[in-house]
């Protein structure tokens, strides 16, 4: 299971896109979500960490999300500023290129390396580690919670778990 | 005492069938060679349709990058034979992928796939493949095949800036094994502003179907429309995956997607796709049997012991002997195995099989299966020693008990 994670995350550092639909994906409005290759290129030149939301179309538990978690003006601030944002199709047909060379799609990306549910989040460090992944519902203050975890630098000391305990 | 024998004889009616009940498999056969460090081998065609059998021969075909670029290939063998001839290559482009088989009669096959943007098909006779015919116009992809006898239908997808559309084109195969699109309809009637997404096909004698992924309802749901004059014309669409949406006011339905359908018996179809109505769980496997130009009620497919695991990539397949089954994979014995099911006496699906050959050590998914009449499973997938390593394709055949 672990090496499958660690898989599944280092894959994601590497992955490049062949070519997209961007039709076929659903990010929320008023965010700039980029495609993967285009925010982990932005994300290692300015150093900033990215927010890599797994959707899916139609997906109600990310519809849900846009409506009362993502349209907070505070929270579409801070990742605006503050992330690199970048936005991938569980189901869509969208070539990637894996870090083993491997030429796959998106959906077969996610369900090989055990993608549940949508939405799923993993943040990044601005030095390209990922930090966490989080799957399901995730309320403002949650999210909030999240991002400062990662601006503040507080991965650096503590796991994710701890510090939202002290919270 | 009485009890007891009524209880034995409850036991007898209601011994649930066992896909192994129906199917012996044999050992398995190399479709190509050992792993290679940095080739991959796909199986991923809309509604999986890699793998045909016209009389004693049985053709499977692929798309993988040993040549650098991704294009597709072919092998065929003798049903008796314990290895695949050489493979040719199929595609004549830059990059190809996402290739469809069928079988004509006379031990010969059609091919398509998508290559540079287009979408193709040529004939395979032997070892002989005839010159390629481009089915398309605009950007192309996600081609599927359905034949009967001497009949031959390809469906695709088209973008022309942002519409999208079906067609669907009747071909014949010359004189000379070229084949020639003698009809190309569209099956919506006007071109969309959303997408459609992997589209399957089902043909008998009786009429021509087609299913696939939509998008106008603000969500994924999977249609089908109906041809009954070889495609030149399509019935109004109709829903084929039930509506749920019980959640919150933000649920306009359970995800469904990669649909694969095809027909058996007569008149009969048997269409299967990946279902998120199960929630948490991730995919089911579910089912729906239709005839003429409409289906039955969905069917979970997958039995209770997998009801707690996503299921992935599934496969149809359906003879005219009456026989259909579908396959899949997931990974509820720890790694990815193969998986099938099909209807037992009492007319419910069976439970869950895992074919010797295609499970146990390793990575083994993406099945693509074919019936011939005599009720045989032919069996294709890919293995892997580990989820990143490179890759094999095999094949086995499982013969009726």
């Amino acid at each position: 299971m672990v090496s499958r994670m660690l898989y599944y995350i280092s894959s994601l550092l590497l992955l490049l896109s062949i070519f997209s639909e961007a039709s076929l994906a659903a990010p929320p409005e008023g965010y700039q979500f980029l495609s993967l290759t285009k925010a982990m290129k932005q994300s290692s030149e300015e150093q900033k960490p990215m927010f890599l939301y797994f959707g899916r179309y139609g997906c109600t538990t990310c519809r849900k999300m846009h409506k009362e978690v993502f349209s907070d003006a505070a929270l579409n601030d801070e990742f605006a500023e503050k992330f690199v944002l970048a936005y991938v199709d569980t189901e869509s047909g969208n070539r990637i290129r894996l870090p083993n060379g491997e030429r796959t799609t998106e959906m077969q990306f996610a369900s090989r390396n055990r993608i549940l549910g949508t939405p799923t989040f993993i943040y990044f460090s601005g030095d390209q580690k990922p930090l966490f992944k989080r799957a399901g519902f995730q309320s403002i203050k949650q999210m909030g919670l999240f991002n400062e975890f990662v601006l503040d630098g507080h991965y650096k000391t503590s796991k994710l778990k701890e510090y939202l305990a002290t919270k | 005492m009485n009890r007891l024998i009524v209880g034995l004889c409850l036991c007898f009616f209601t011994h649930p069938l066992l896909a192994s009940d129906v199917w012996s498999f044999e050992q398995k056969i190399a479709v190509t060679a050992k792993p290679v460090k940095g080739v991959f081998h796909h199986l991923e065609g809309a509604g999986r349709k890699h793998i045909a059998v016209s009389g004693d021969s049985i053709a499977v075909s692929w798309e993988d990058d040993h040549s650098k670029d991704p294009q597709i290939y072919v092998t065929s063998k003798k049903t008796g034979d314990h290895v695949f001839s050489k493979k040719l290559q199929v595609s004549t482009g830059l990059e190809a992928y996402e290739p469809a088989i069928a079988a004509l009669t006379g031990s010969q096959f059609i091919l398509a796939w998508e290559q540079d943007g287009s979408v193709y098909v040529r004939s395979l006779s032997g070892q002989r493949l005839s010159m390629t015919s481009r089915l398309s116009t605009d950007t192309a992809s996600q081609v599927s095949l359905a034949t009967t006898g001497h009949n031959s239908f390809a469906v695709w997808r088209e973008q022309r800036g942002r519409s999208w559309s079906l067609w669907v084109a009747r071909l014949d195969l010359d004189s000379t094994g070229l084949l020639v699109v003698t009809s190309k309809s569209r099956v919506e009637p006007v071109e969309l502003d959303t997408p459609v997404l992997f589209p399957t096909i089902a043909v008998n004698d009786v009429g021509l179907m087609v299913a696939w992924e939509d998008r106008q309802s603000g969500h994924t749901r999977l249609k089908y429309s109906y041809s009954v004059d070889n495609g030149s014309s399509f019935s109004e669409s109709q829903y084929l995956n039930e509506f749920f949406s019980n959640r919150n006011k933000y649920d306009k339905g359970s995800g469904v997607t990669r649909v694969s359908m095809s027909a058996y018996a007569e008149d009969e179809l048997v269409a299967a796709w990946m279902d998120k109505r199960r929630g948490g769980t991730g995919y089911g496997i579910f089912a729906a049997l239709g005839s003429d130009d409409s289906f039955g009620p969905n069917e979970k497919v997958h039995s209770k012991q997998g009801d707690t695991l996503p299921h992935y990539n599934p496969a149809t397949a359906g003879n005219n002997a009456g026989n259909f089954a579908v396959a899949w994979d997931d990974y509820r014995q720890g790694n990815s195995d193969i998986w099938i099911s099909s209807y037992n006496e009492d007319d419910e699906w069976s439970i869950d099989f895992s074919p010797k050959p295609a499970s146990g050590k390793g990575e083994q998914s993406h099945a693509s299966i074919a019936l011939d009449n005599q009720g045989n499973l032919h069996l294709l997938w890919i293995e892997r020693e580990k989820i990143d390593a490179p890759s094999r394709l095999w094949y086995s055949y499982g013969k009726p008990r």
